[in-house]
Protein backbone atom coordinates (compact mmCIF):
# COMPACT_ATOMS: atom_id res chain seq x y z
CA UNK A 1 0.00 0.00 0.00
CA UNK A 2 1.81 3.66 -0.99
CA UNK A 3 0.84 6.65 0.80
CA UNK A 4 -2.09 8.88 -0.20
CA UNK A 5 -1.39 11.96 2.03
CA UNK A 6 2.78 12.47 3.03
CA UNK A 7 2.67 16.11 4.98
CA UNK A 8 6.95 16.28 5.83
CA UNK A 9 8.48 19.01 8.57
CA UNK A 10 5.46 21.36 8.01
CA UNK A 11 5.85 24.32 9.76
CA UNK A 12 3.23 27.41 10.26
CA UNK A 13 3.73 30.90 12.20
CA UNK A 14 1.37 32.99 12.90
CA UNK A 15 3.61 36.22 13.65
CA UNK A 16 5.01 34.87 17.27
CA UNK A 17 2.65 32.13 17.40
CA UNK A 18 4.21 29.00 15.88
CA UNK A 19 0.29 27.00 14.80
CA UNK A 20 2.26 23.64 13.36
CA UNK A 21 5.87 22.67 14.37
CA UNK A 22 7.37 20.79 12.15
CA UNK A 23 5.01 18.19 11.44
CA UNK A 24 5.38 14.81 9.71
CA UNK A 25 2.69 12.59 8.96
CA UNK A 26 1.85 9.92 6.46
CA UNK A 27 -1.52 8.67 5.47
CA UNK A 28 -1.38 5.17 4.04
CA UNK A 29 -4.02 4.10 1.19
CA UNK A 30 -7.26 1.86 2.52
CA UNK A 31 -6.79 3.48 6.05
CA UNK A 32 -9.65 5.78 8.12
CA UNK A 33 -6.72 8.15 9.55
CA UNK A 34 -7.37 10.28 12.60
CA UNK A 35 -5.98 13.56 14.09
CA UNK A 36 -6.61 14.37 17.74
CA UNK A 37 -5.23 16.57 19.39
CA UNK A 38 -6.28 19.46 22.44
CA UNK A 39 -8.05 22.96 21.76
CA UNK A 40 -5.36 24.77 19.89
CA UNK A 41 -3.30 22.21 19.27
CA UNK A 42 -2.89 23.62 15.30
CA UNK A 43 -5.89 20.70 14.43
CA UNK A 44 -7.41 23.01 12.07
CA UNK A 45 -4.76 24.97 10.56
CA UNK A 46 -2.75 21.55 9.73
CA UNK A 47 -6.20 20.88 7.72
CA UNK A 48 -6.13 24.52 6.61
CA UNK A 49 -2.65 23.72 5.31
CA UNK A 50 -3.32 20.27 3.57
CA UNK A 51 -6.52 22.22 1.54
CA UNK A 52 -4.17 24.61 0.35
CA UNK A 53 -6.57 27.80 2.05
CA UNK A 54 -3.07 28.53 4.09
CA UNK A 55 0.50 28.17 3.18
CA UNK A 56 2.91 26.62 5.04
CA UNK A 57 6.18 28.73 5.82
CA UNK A 58 8.58 25.29 5.31
CA UNK A 59 7.85 21.85 4.43
CA UNK A 60 5.91 19.83 1.49
CA UNK A 61 2.50 17.87 1.10
CA UNK A 62 2.19 15.59 -1.24
CA UNK A 63 -1.17 14.23 -2.26
CA UNK A 64 -1.50 10.94 -4.69
CA UNK A 65 2.08 11.44 -5.75
CA UNK A 66 1.62 15.10 -6.37
CA UNK A 67 3.53 17.80 -4.73
CA UNK A 68 0.38 20.38 -3.49
CA UNK A 69 2.32 22.36 -1.08
CA UNK A 70 1.75 25.36 -3.37
CA UNK A 71 -1.72 24.43 -5.47
CA UNK A 72 -4.67 26.79 -4.98
CA UNK A 73 -7.37 25.05 -2.99
CA UNK A 74 -9.39 24.59 -6.16
CA UNK A 75 -6.77 22.66 -7.90
CA UNK A 76 -5.83 20.34 -4.41
CA UNK A 77 -9.85 19.73 -5.35
CA UNK A 78 -9.72 18.81 -8.32
CA UNK A 79 -6.75 16.27 -7.89
CA UNK A 80 -9.45 14.56 -5.69
CA UNK A 81 -8.79 15.64 -2.15
CA UNK A 82 -12.68 16.18 -1.04
CA UNK A 83 -13.18 18.26 2.57
CA UNK A 84 -16.77 18.84 5.23
CA UNK A 85 -16.24 22.16 7.42
CA UNK A 86 -16.21 22.15 11.13
CA UNK A 87 -19.29 24.76 11.41
CA UNK A 88 -21.02 23.32 7.86
CA UNK A 89 -20.36 25.58 4.82
CA UNK A 90 -23.19 25.07 2.29
CA UNK A 91 -24.77 27.12 -0.29
CA UNK A 92 -27.45 28.22 1.80
CA UNK A 93 -29.91 30.20 -1.15
CA UNK A 94 -30.18 26.23 -3.06
CA UNK A 95 -31.74 22.99 -2.58
CA UNK A 96 -29.89 19.98 -1.67
CA UNK A 97 -29.59 18.61 -5.18
CA UNK A 98 -28.00 21.73 -6.22
CA UNK A 99 -25.82 21.79 -3.84
CA UNK A 100 -24.79 18.28 -4.57
CA UNK A 101 -24.40 19.54 -8.29
CA UNK A 102 -22.14 22.12 -7.82
CA UNK A 103 -20.16 19.80 -6.52
CA UNK A 104 -20.14 18.06 -10.02
CA UNK A 105 -19.23 20.94 -11.63
CA UNK A 106 -15.45 20.41 -11.82
CA UNK A 107 -16.15 17.08 -13.63
CA UNK A 108 -18.21 18.69 -16.74
CA UNK A 109 -15.93 19.89 -19.69
CA UNK A 110 -18.55 22.08 -21.83
CA UNK A 111 -17.07 25.32 -22.00
CA UNK A 112 -19.51 28.45 -22.24
CA UNK A 113 -19.40 29.11 -25.81
CA UNK A 114 -20.28 25.22 -26.86
CA UNK A 115 -23.09 25.31 -24.22
CA UNK A 116 -24.95 28.34 -25.84
CA UNK A 117 -25.03 26.86 -29.48
CA UNK A 118 -25.06 23.16 -28.29
CA UNK A 119 -27.87 22.82 -26.56
CA UNK A 120 -28.26 18.65 -26.91
CA UNK A 121 -24.68 18.49 -24.71
CA UNK A 122 -25.68 20.55 -22.52
CA UNK A 123 -28.37 19.14 -22.12
CA UNK A 124 -27.26 15.83 -21.73
CA UNK A 125 -24.51 17.18 -19.23
CA UNK A 126 -27.21 18.38 -17.07
CA UNK A 127 -29.07 15.28 -16.67
CA UNK A 128 -25.83 14.04 -16.09
CA UNK A 129 -24.97 15.88 -13.24
CA UNK A 130 -28.42 15.36 -11.80
CA UNK A 131 -28.55 11.17 -12.55
CA UNK A 132 -24.74 11.49 -10.46
CA UNK A 133 -26.66 13.51 -7.52
CA UNK A 134 -29.47 11.89 -7.13
CA UNK A 135 -27.93 8.23 -7.13
CA UNK A 136 -25.19 9.67 -4.24
CA UNK A 137 -28.43 10.75 -2.28
CA UNK A 138 -29.56 7.34 -2.78
CA UNK A 139 -26.13 6.13 -0.81
CA UNK A 140 -26.77 8.39 1.91
CA UNK A 141 -30.23 8.14 2.78
CA UNK A 142 -31.09 11.58 1.46
CA UNK A 143 -33.32 11.25 -1.26
CA UNK A 144 -36.46 12.27 0.01
CA UNK A 145 -35.36 15.54 0.54
CA UNK A 146 -33.41 16.22 -2.44
CA UNK A 147 -35.78 18.94 -3.39
CA UNK A 148 -35.53 20.81 0.32
CA UNK A 149 -33.87 23.84 0.98
CA UNK A 150 -30.75 23.15 2.45
CA UNK A 151 -31.04 26.21 5.36
CA UNK A 152 -34.60 24.40 6.21
CA UNK A 153 -32.90 21.38 7.02
CA UNK A 154 -31.90 19.72 10.61
CA UNK A 155 -28.32 20.03 11.28
CA UNK A 156 -27.25 16.42 11.04
CA UNK A 157 -28.86 16.51 7.93
CA UNK A 158 -27.12 19.04 6.73
CA UNK A 159 -24.00 17.77 7.99
CA UNK A 160 -25.21 14.39 5.47
CA UNK A 161 -25.47 17.08 2.68
CA UNK A 162 -22.13 18.52 3.09
CA UNK A 163 -20.56 14.84 2.72
CA UNK A 164 -23.16 13.90 -0.26
CA UNK A 165 -21.37 17.43 -2.31
CA UNK A 166 -18.00 15.99 -1.08
CA UNK A 167 -18.34 12.87 -2.86
CA UNK A 168 -19.69 14.38 -5.65
CA UNK A 169 -16.31 15.71 -6.65
CA UNK A 170 -15.32 11.66 -7.11
CA UNK A 171 -12.25 12.08 -4.47
CA UNK A 172 -9.84 10.20 -3.49
CA UNK A 173 -9.52 11.22 -0.05
CA UNK A 174 -12.00 13.23 2.08
CA UNK A 175 -10.79 15.42 5.37
CA UNK A 176 -13.34 15.79 7.56
CA UNK A 177 -13.13 18.33 10.15
CA UNK A 178 -14.80 17.34 13.40
CA UNK A 179 -17.47 15.38 11.83
CA UNK A 180 -19.21 14.44 14.68
CA UNK A 181 -19.59 17.80 16.25
CA UNK A 182 -23.21 18.92 17.40
CA UNK A 183 -24.84 15.23 16.55
CA UNK A 184 -26.74 13.59 19.10
CA UNK A 185 -25.93 9.80 19.64
CA UNK A 186 -28.03 8.11 17.17
CA UNK A 187 -27.66 10.55 14.37
CA UNK A 188 -23.83 9.99 15.26
CA UNK A 189 -24.24 6.24 14.92
CA UNK A 190 -25.79 6.83 11.52
CA UNK A 191 -23.44 8.80 10.35
CA UNK A 192 -20.21 6.67 11.58
CA UNK A 193 -22.09 4.34 8.92
CA UNK A 194 -22.25 6.57 6.41
CA UNK A 195 -18.30 6.75 6.78
CA UNK A 196 -17.99 3.55 7.06
CA UNK A 197 -19.87 2.52 3.47
CA UNK A 198 -18.29 5.76 1.65
CA UNK A 199 -14.74 3.90 2.86
CA UNK A 200 -15.66 0.41 1.85
CA UNK A 201 -16.60 2.57 -1.76
CA UNK A 202 -12.85 3.05 -1.98
CA UNK A 203 -12.31 6.70 -0.45
CA UNK A 204 -9.99 7.26 2.01
CA UNK A 205 -10.45 9.34 4.81
CA UNK A 206 -9.02 11.50 7.26
CA UNK A 207 -10.61 12.77 10.46
CA UNK A 208 -10.54 15.25 13.09
CA UNK A 209 -12.29 14.46 15.73
CA UNK A 210 -12.92 15.11 19.48
CA UNK A 211 -15.28 12.41 20.00
CA UNK A 212 -13.15 9.59 21.36
CA UNK A 213 -15.98 7.12 21.03
CA UNK A 214 -15.79 8.27 17.26
CA UNK A 215 -12.13 8.11 16.97
CA UNK A 216 -12.01 4.57 18.63
CA UNK A 217 -14.53 2.92 16.76
CA UNK A 218 -13.76 4.13 13.42
CA UNK A 219 -9.91 4.72 13.28
CA UNK A 220 -7.29 2.34 11.45
CA UNK A 221 -4.48 4.73 12.71
CA UNK A 222 -4.51 8.17 15.37
CA UNK A 223 -1.85 11.05 14.99
CA UNK A 224 -1.54 12.84 18.05
CA UNK A 225 -0.86 16.48 17.90
CA UNK A 226 -0.10 18.98 20.88
CA UNK A 227 0.74 22.57 20.47
CA UNK A 228 1.57 21.80 16.53
CA UNK A 229 3.91 19.05 17.10
CA UNK A 230 3.38 15.49 17.29
CA UNK A 231 3.50 13.78 19.94
CA UNK A 232 2.45 10.17 19.29
CA UNK A 233 0.78 8.00 16.67
CA UNK A 234 0.13 4.27 15.95
CA UNK A 235 -2.96 1.97 16.61
CA UNK A 236 -5.94 3.57 18.35
CA UNK A 237 -4.87 0.98 21.13
CA UNK A 238 -1.47 1.84 21.77
CA UNK A 239 -2.31 5.50 21.62
CA UNK A 240 -4.78 5.47 24.27
CA UNK A 241 -2.15 3.93 26.27
CA UNK A 242 1.05 6.19 25.44
CA UNK A 243 1.23 8.32 28.77
CA UNK A 244 2.21 11.61 27.05
CA UNK A 245 -1.16 11.42 25.17
CA UNK A 246 -3.55 10.84 28.32
CA UNK A 247 -0.85 13.39 29.73
CA UNK A 248 -1.87 15.84 27.21
CA UNK A 249 -5.18 15.28 26.11
CA UNK A 250 -7.50 12.05 26.66
CA UNK A 251 -6.81 12.68 31.06
CA UNK A 252 -6.96 9.79 33.47
CA UNK A 253 -10.18 8.07 32.83
CA UNK A 254 -8.36 6.09 30.12
CA UNK A 255 -5.29 4.70 32.10
CA UNK A 256 -7.56 2.27 33.39
CA UNK A 257 -8.54 0.39 30.35
CA UNK B 1 -48.13 25.61 -10.98
CA UNK B 2 -45.60 25.27 -14.37
CA UNK B 3 -48.76 25.70 -16.82
CA UNK B 4 -50.19 28.87 -14.65
CA UNK B 5 -46.42 30.48 -15.50
CA UNK B 6 -46.48 29.54 -19.15
CA UNK B 7 -49.88 31.07 -19.80
CA UNK B 8 -48.85 34.15 -17.73
CA UNK B 9 -45.71 34.38 -20.23
CA UNK B 10 -47.77 33.62 -23.39
CA UNK B 11 -50.36 36.59 -22.16
CA UNK B 12 -47.54 38.57 -21.78
CA UNK B 13 -46.06 38.19 -24.89
CA UNK B 14 -49.13 38.72 -26.67
CA UNK B 15 -49.49 42.46 -24.76
CA UNK B 16 -46.18 42.42 -26.16
CA UNK B 17 -47.14 42.31 -29.65
CA UNK B 18 -50.25 43.83 -29.78
CA UNK B 19 -48.63 47.00 -27.91
CA UNK B 20 -46.90 49.41 -30.80
CA UNK B 21 -50.26 49.13 -32.23
CA UNK B 22 -52.48 50.37 -28.98
CA UNK B 23 -49.44 53.05 -28.51
CA UNK B 24 -48.58 54.03 -32.21
CA UNK B 25 -46.62 57.40 -31.48
CA UNK B 26 -42.70 58.08 -31.80
CA UNK B 27 -42.43 58.76 -28.46
CA UNK B 28 -44.07 55.20 -26.92
CA UNK B 29 -42.53 53.43 -29.38
CA UNK B 30 -39.08 54.97 -28.14
CA UNK B 31 -40.06 53.99 -25.04
CA UNK B 32 -41.15 50.75 -25.48
CA UNK B 33 -37.63 49.91 -27.46
CA UNK B 34 -35.39 51.77 -24.29
CA UNK B 35 -37.49 49.37 -21.97
CA UNK B 36 -36.79 46.11 -23.92
CA UNK B 37 -33.03 47.27 -24.24
CA UNK B 38 -32.81 48.22 -20.50
CA UNK B 39 -34.01 44.58 -19.89
CA UNK B 40 -31.65 43.24 -21.95
CA UNK B 41 -28.78 44.76 -19.74
CA UNK B 42 -30.35 43.80 -16.78
CA UNK B 43 -30.43 40.32 -17.76
CA UNK B 44 -26.29 41.04 -18.00
CA UNK B 45 -26.20 42.55 -14.55
CA UNK B 46 -28.11 39.73 -13.14
CA UNK B 47 -25.11 37.57 -13.62
CA UNK B 48 -22.33 39.48 -11.72
CA UNK B 49 -24.58 41.60 -9.20
CA UNK B 50 -27.60 39.30 -9.25
CA UNK B 51 -25.41 36.03 -8.88
CA UNK B 52 -22.34 36.69 -8.21
CA UNK B 53 -23.46 39.52 -5.94
CA UNK B 54 -20.49 41.92 -6.96
CA UNK B 55 -22.04 45.24 -7.65
CA UNK B 56 -21.34 46.80 -10.47
CA UNK B 57 -22.09 50.30 -11.09
CA UNK B 58 -20.56 51.17 -14.30
CA UNK B 59 -23.54 49.60 -16.94
CA UNK B 60 -23.48 52.89 -18.55
CA UNK B 61 -20.01 53.24 -19.33
CA UNK B 62 -19.91 49.79 -20.47
CA UNK B 63 -23.37 50.22 -22.33
CA UNK B 64 -21.41 53.90 -23.76
CA UNK B 65 -18.26 52.04 -25.60
CA UNK B 66 -20.78 49.30 -27.37
CA UNK B 67 -23.05 52.04 -28.88
CA UNK B 68 -20.39 54.15 -29.77
CA UNK B 69 -18.47 51.10 -31.23
CA UNK B 70 -21.58 50.55 -32.89
CA UNK B 71 -22.21 53.73 -34.41
CA UNK B 72 -18.96 55.14 -34.76
CA UNK B 73 -18.13 51.84 -37.15
CA UNK B 74 -20.87 53.08 -39.41
CA UNK B 75 -21.50 56.41 -39.13
CA UNK B 76 -17.20 57.03 -40.03
CA UNK B 77 -16.71 54.05 -41.73
CA UNK B 78 -19.77 53.27 -43.40
CA UNK B 79 -19.68 49.94 -41.89
CA UNK B 80 -23.35 47.61 -41.27
CA UNK B 81 -24.60 47.94 -38.38
CA UNK B 82 -24.54 44.21 -37.80
CA UNK B 83 -20.76 43.89 -38.03
CA UNK B 84 -21.27 47.06 -35.45
CA UNK B 85 -23.26 44.54 -33.24
CA UNK B 86 -20.50 42.00 -33.73
CA UNK B 87 -18.10 44.72 -32.58
CA UNK B 88 -19.77 45.55 -29.57
CA UNK B 89 -19.85 42.05 -28.49
CA UNK B 90 -15.87 41.82 -28.86
CA UNK B 91 -15.50 45.60 -26.70
CA UNK B 92 -18.25 43.84 -24.06
CA UNK B 93 -15.99 40.84 -23.89
CA UNK B 94 -12.81 42.95 -23.78
CA UNK B 95 -14.14 45.00 -21.27
CA UNK B 96 -15.84 42.13 -19.07
CA UNK B 97 -11.58 40.67 -19.01
CA UNK B 98 -10.41 44.23 -17.69
CA UNK B 99 -13.03 44.49 -15.23
CA UNK B 100 -13.05 41.08 -14.05
CA UNK B 101 -9.13 40.83 -13.02
CA UNK B 102 -9.36 43.96 -10.56
CA UNK B 103 -12.46 41.94 -9.16
CA UNK B 104 -10.26 39.70 -7.99
CA UNK B 105 -8.18 41.36 -5.94
CA UNK B 106 -10.51 43.87 -4.25
CA UNK B 107 -14.29 43.20 -3.56
CA UNK B 108 -17.00 44.95 -2.18
CA UNK B 109 -17.47 48.69 -2.31
CA UNK B 110 -13.71 48.84 -3.56
CA UNK B 111 -15.15 47.21 -6.38
CA UNK B 112 -18.02 49.15 -6.84
CA UNK B 113 -15.99 52.39 -6.73
CA UNK B 114 -13.53 50.51 -9.78
CA UNK B 115 -16.54 50.39 -11.93
CA UNK B 116 -18.23 54.11 -11.09
CA UNK B 117 -14.80 55.10 -12.18
CA UNK B 118 -14.55 53.47 -15.32
CA UNK B 119 -18.06 54.35 -15.86
CA UNK B 120 -16.95 58.17 -15.66
CA UNK B 121 -13.56 57.58 -17.46
CA UNK B 122 -15.63 56.57 -20.18
CA UNK B 123 -17.98 59.56 -20.09
CA UNK B 124 -15.21 62.09 -20.01
CA UNK B 125 -13.07 60.41 -22.68
CA UNK B 126 -16.44 60.54 -24.96
CA UNK B 127 -16.94 63.54 -24.05
CA UNK B 128 -13.56 64.98 -25.15
CA UNK B 129 -12.54 63.19 -27.74
CA UNK B 130 -14.12 65.49 -30.17
CA UNK B 131 -12.87 65.15 -33.19
CA UNK B 132 -13.81 61.37 -33.00
CA UNK B 133 -17.16 61.17 -31.40
CA UNK B 134 -18.24 64.79 -31.73
CA UNK B 135 -18.09 65.22 -28.13
CA UNK B 136 -21.09 66.96 -25.91
CA UNK B 137 -22.64 67.48 -29.57
CA UNK B 138 -23.35 63.97 -30.00
CA UNK B 139 -23.01 62.09 -33.13
CA UNK B 140 -26.01 61.86 -35.52
CA UNK B 141 -27.29 59.77 -37.98
CA UNK B 142 -26.43 56.56 -36.49
CA UNK B 143 -27.48 53.90 -39.10
CA UNK B 144 -30.83 51.92 -38.53
CA UNK B 145 -30.21 47.76 -39.51
CA UNK B 146 -31.38 45.93 -43.00
CA UNK B 147 -31.98 42.48 -43.44
CA UNK B 148 -31.84 41.19 -46.99
CA UNK B 149 -31.73 44.59 -48.89
CA UNK B 150 -34.99 45.69 -46.60
CA UNK B 151 -34.63 48.75 -43.87
CA UNK B 152 -35.67 47.40 -40.41
CA UNK B 153 -37.37 51.17 -40.24
CA UNK B 154 -37.68 52.74 -36.49
CA UNK B 155 -40.79 52.48 -35.33
CA UNK B 156 -43.03 49.60 -35.46
CA UNK B 157 -40.55 47.23 -37.21
CA UNK B 158 -37.19 48.27 -34.97
CA UNK B 159 -39.82 47.47 -31.94
CA UNK B 160 -40.54 44.02 -33.26
CA UNK B 161 -36.66 43.20 -34.03
CA UNK B 162 -35.89 44.59 -30.38
CA UNK B 163 -38.21 42.41 -29.16
CA UNK B 164 -37.05 38.84 -31.04
CA UNK B 165 -33.69 40.42 -29.53
CA UNK B 166 -34.78 40.64 -25.83
CA UNK B 167 -36.45 36.80 -26.56
CA UNK B 168 -33.48 35.52 -27.48
CA UNK B 169 -31.36 36.87 -24.30
CA UNK B 170 -33.98 36.10 -22.13
CA UNK B 171 -33.79 32.43 -23.78
CA UNK B 172 -29.85 32.58 -23.21
CA UNK B 173 -30.18 33.91 -19.61
CA UNK B 174 -32.51 31.35 -18.73
CA UNK B 175 -30.53 28.53 -19.99
CA UNK B 176 -27.21 29.89 -17.83
CA UNK B 177 -29.44 30.32 -14.66
CA UNK B 178 -30.70 27.06 -14.36
CA UNK B 179 -27.12 25.52 -15.63
CA UNK B 180 -23.99 24.38 -13.94
CA UNK B 181 -23.01 27.63 -14.36
CA UNK B 182 -25.60 29.95 -12.74
CA UNK B 183 -24.97 27.35 -9.95
CA UNK B 184 -21.39 28.32 -9.75
CA UNK B 185 -21.91 31.99 -9.94
CA UNK B 186 -24.55 31.46 -7.03
CA UNK B 187 -22.11 29.49 -4.95
CA UNK B 188 -18.93 31.70 -5.57
CA UNK B 189 -21.27 34.39 -4.02
CA UNK B 190 -23.02 32.19 -1.13
CA UNK B 191 -19.85 30.27 0.20
CA UNK B 192 -16.51 31.21 -1.89
CA UNK B 193 -14.75 28.70 0.38
CA UNK B 194 -16.72 25.66 -0.24
CA UNK B 195 -16.73 26.01 -3.46
CA UNK B 196 -13.04 26.20 -4.13
CA UNK B 197 -13.02 23.06 -1.53
CA UNK B 198 -15.17 21.53 -4.65
CA UNK B 199 -12.36 22.42 -6.95
CA UNK B 200 -14.42 25.74 -8.52
CA UNK B 201 -11.58 28.18 -10.00
CA UNK B 202 -13.48 31.32 -8.32
CA UNK B 203 -11.41 33.44 -10.54
CA UNK B 204 -13.11 31.87 -13.68
CA UNK B 205 -16.25 31.95 -12.54
CA UNK B 206 -16.06 35.27 -11.67
CA UNK B 207 -14.42 37.11 -14.66
CA UNK B 208 -16.71 34.82 -16.68
CA UNK B 209 -19.73 36.63 -14.85
CA UNK B 210 -18.46 40.01 -15.40
CA UNK B 211 -17.79 39.41 -19.25
CA UNK B 212 -21.35 38.25 -19.58
CA UNK B 213 -22.42 41.24 -17.89
CA UNK B 214 -20.29 43.19 -20.20
CA UNK B 215 -21.37 41.72 -23.35
CA UNK B 216 -24.79 41.98 -22.77
CA UNK B 217 -24.60 45.77 -21.50
CA UNK B 218 -22.26 46.13 -24.56
CA UNK B 219 -25.00 45.18 -27.65
CA UNK B 220 -27.69 46.88 -25.49
CA UNK B 221 -25.56 50.06 -25.93
CA UNK B 222 -25.46 49.20 -29.95
CA UNK B 223 -28.85 48.85 -30.00
CA UNK B 224 -30.03 51.58 -28.53
CA UNK B 225 -27.74 53.60 -30.76
CA UNK B 226 -29.65 52.05 -33.33
CA UNK B 227 -33.12 53.22 -31.74
CA UNK B 228 -32.55 56.40 -31.03
CA UNK B 229 -30.08 57.55 -33.54
CA UNK B 230 -28.00 59.94 -31.97
CA UNK B 231 -25.98 59.53 -29.08
CA UNK B 232 -24.55 61.82 -26.30
CA UNK B 233 -22.38 61.20 -23.52
CA UNK B 234 -24.16 62.63 -21.29
CA UNK B 235 -27.06 60.48 -21.13
CA UNK B 236 -24.62 57.72 -20.19
CA UNK B 237 -23.99 58.96 -16.73
CA UNK B 238 -23.74 57.19 -13.59
CA UNK B 239 -27.46 58.09 -12.37
CA UNK B 240 -28.09 55.94 -15.36
CA UNK B 241 -25.89 53.28 -14.21
CA UNK B 242 -27.57 53.05 -10.79
CA UNK B 243 -31.07 53.06 -12.45
CA UNK B 244 -29.82 49.55 -13.35
CA UNK B 245 -29.31 48.15 -9.80
CA UNK B 246 -32.57 49.84 -9.12
CA UNK B 247 -34.30 47.57 -11.84
CA UNK B 248 -32.51 44.44 -10.81
CA UNK B 249 -33.27 45.26 -6.99
CA UNK B 250 -36.77 45.90 -7.99
CA UNK B 251 -37.22 42.97 -10.18
CA UNK B 252 -35.47 40.46 -7.60
CA UNK B 253 -32.03 39.87 -6.93
CA UNK B 254 -31.29 36.37 -9.50
CA UNK B 255 -34.78 36.39 -11.19
CA UNK B 256 -34.60 36.33 -14.95
CA UNK B 257 -38.45 36.97 -15.26
CA UNK B 258 -37.68 39.38 -12.67
CA UNK B 259 -35.83 41.32 -14.72
CA UNK B 260 -38.43 42.34 -16.85
CA UNK B 261 -40.38 43.58 -14.13
CA UNK B 262 -37.89 45.39 -12.99
CA UNK B 263 -36.87 47.23 -16.10
CA UNK B 264 -40.51 47.56 -16.71
CA UNK B 265 -41.52 49.46 -14.02
CA UNK B 266 -38.43 51.55 -13.72
CA UNK B 267 -38.25 52.72 -17.33
CA UNK B 268 -42.53 53.36 -17.79
CA UNK B 269 -42.57 54.49 -13.92
CA UNK B 270 -41.09 58.25 -14.48
CA UNK B 271 -43.36 58.84 -17.60
CA UNK B 272 -46.38 57.44 -15.47
CA UNK B 273 -45.20 59.95 -12.55
CA UNK B 274 -44.91 62.58 -15.04
CA UNK B 275 -47.38 64.84 -13.96
CA UNK B 276 -45.90 65.50 -10.94
CA UNK B 277 -43.24 67.67 -12.37
CA UNK B 278 -40.15 68.50 -10.58
CA UNK B 279 -41.17 65.97 -7.75
CA UNK B 280 -41.28 63.14 -10.15
CA UNK B 281 -37.45 62.12 -9.21
CA UNK B 282 -38.07 62.61 -5.37
CA UNK B 283 -41.67 60.52 -5.73
CA UNK B 284 -39.24 57.80 -7.73
CA UNK B 285 -36.59 57.14 -5.63
CA UNK B 286 -38.69 56.87 -2.27
CA UNK B 287 -40.56 54.13 -3.72
CA UNK B 288 -37.25 52.43 -4.82
CA UNK B 289 -36.10 53.32 -1.75
CA UNK B 290 -38.92 52.07 0.34
CA UNK B 291 -39.40 48.57 -1.89
CA UNK B 292 -35.36 48.21 -1.12
CA UNK B 293 -36.13 48.01 2.61
CA UNK B 294 -39.64 46.33 2.71
CA UNK B 295 -39.22 44.05 -0.28
CA UNK B 296 -35.65 42.90 -0.33
CA UNK B 297 -36.45 39.81 -2.59
CA UNK B 298 -38.16 42.09 -5.26
CA UNK B 299 -41.70 43.57 -5.91
CA UNK B 300 -43.09 40.35 -7.71
CA UNK B 301 -41.84 38.12 -5.08
CA UNK B 302 -43.17 40.51 -2.78
CA UNK B 303 -46.43 40.81 -3.91
CA UNK B 304 -46.94 36.86 -4.04
CA UNK B 305 -46.37 36.70 -0.95
CA UNK B 306 -48.30 39.75 0.20
CA UNK B 307 -51.64 37.96 -2.21
CA UNK B 308 -51.32 34.50 -0.32
CA UNK B 309 -51.69 36.51 2.60
CA UNK B 310 -54.35 38.00 2.25
CA UNK B 311 -55.84 34.86 0.86
CA UNK B 312 -55.00 33.29 4.27
CA UNK B 313 -56.44 36.20 6.32
CA UNK B 314 -59.67 36.29 4.45
CA UNK B 315 -59.96 32.16 3.76
CA UNK B 316 -59.91 32.04 8.14
CA UNK B 317 -62.16 34.74 8.27
CA UNK B 318 -64.63 32.84 5.99
CA UNK B 319 -64.16 29.88 7.85
CA UNK B 320 -65.23 31.45 11.13
CA UNK B 321 -68.18 32.92 9.92
CA UNK B 322 -68.91 30.32 7.95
Amino acid sequence: MGDILNVSHLTKRFSGLVAVDDLSLTVKERQIHTLIGPNGAGKSTTINLITGVLKGDTGTITFAGKDISDMPTHKIAQLGLGRTFQNIKLFGAMSVIENLMVGAHKNTSQGIVNFLWNTKRAKDEEEKMRAHAEQVLKQIDMYSHKDDMVNELPYGLRKMTELGRTLMIDPKMILLDEPAAGLNPSERQEFIQHLKDVYDSGIDLFLIEHNMDVVMSISHYITVINFGAKIAEGEPKEVVNNPEVIKAYLGSRFKAE
Amino acid sequence: MKSRKNIIGIVCLIVAVILPWLFNSTYYLSLFGQTLINIIIVFGLNFITGLTRNMNLGTAGIMAVGAYTSALLSTRLGISPWIGLAAAILVGFLIGRGLGYPSLRISGVYLSLTTIAFGEIVRLVLNNTTSVTGGAQGLTNVPVFSIFGFQIQRGIPFYYFLLLFMLLMFWISTRIVRSKWGRAFKAISDNPDAAESLGIDIAKIKILAFTLAAIYAALGGALYGNLMGYLNPSTFNFDFSINFVIMLMIGGIGIVRGNIIGAIVVTMLPELLRFLGDYYQLVFYTIAFIGAIKLPQGWPAGIVSLVKWVARKTGSKSRKEG
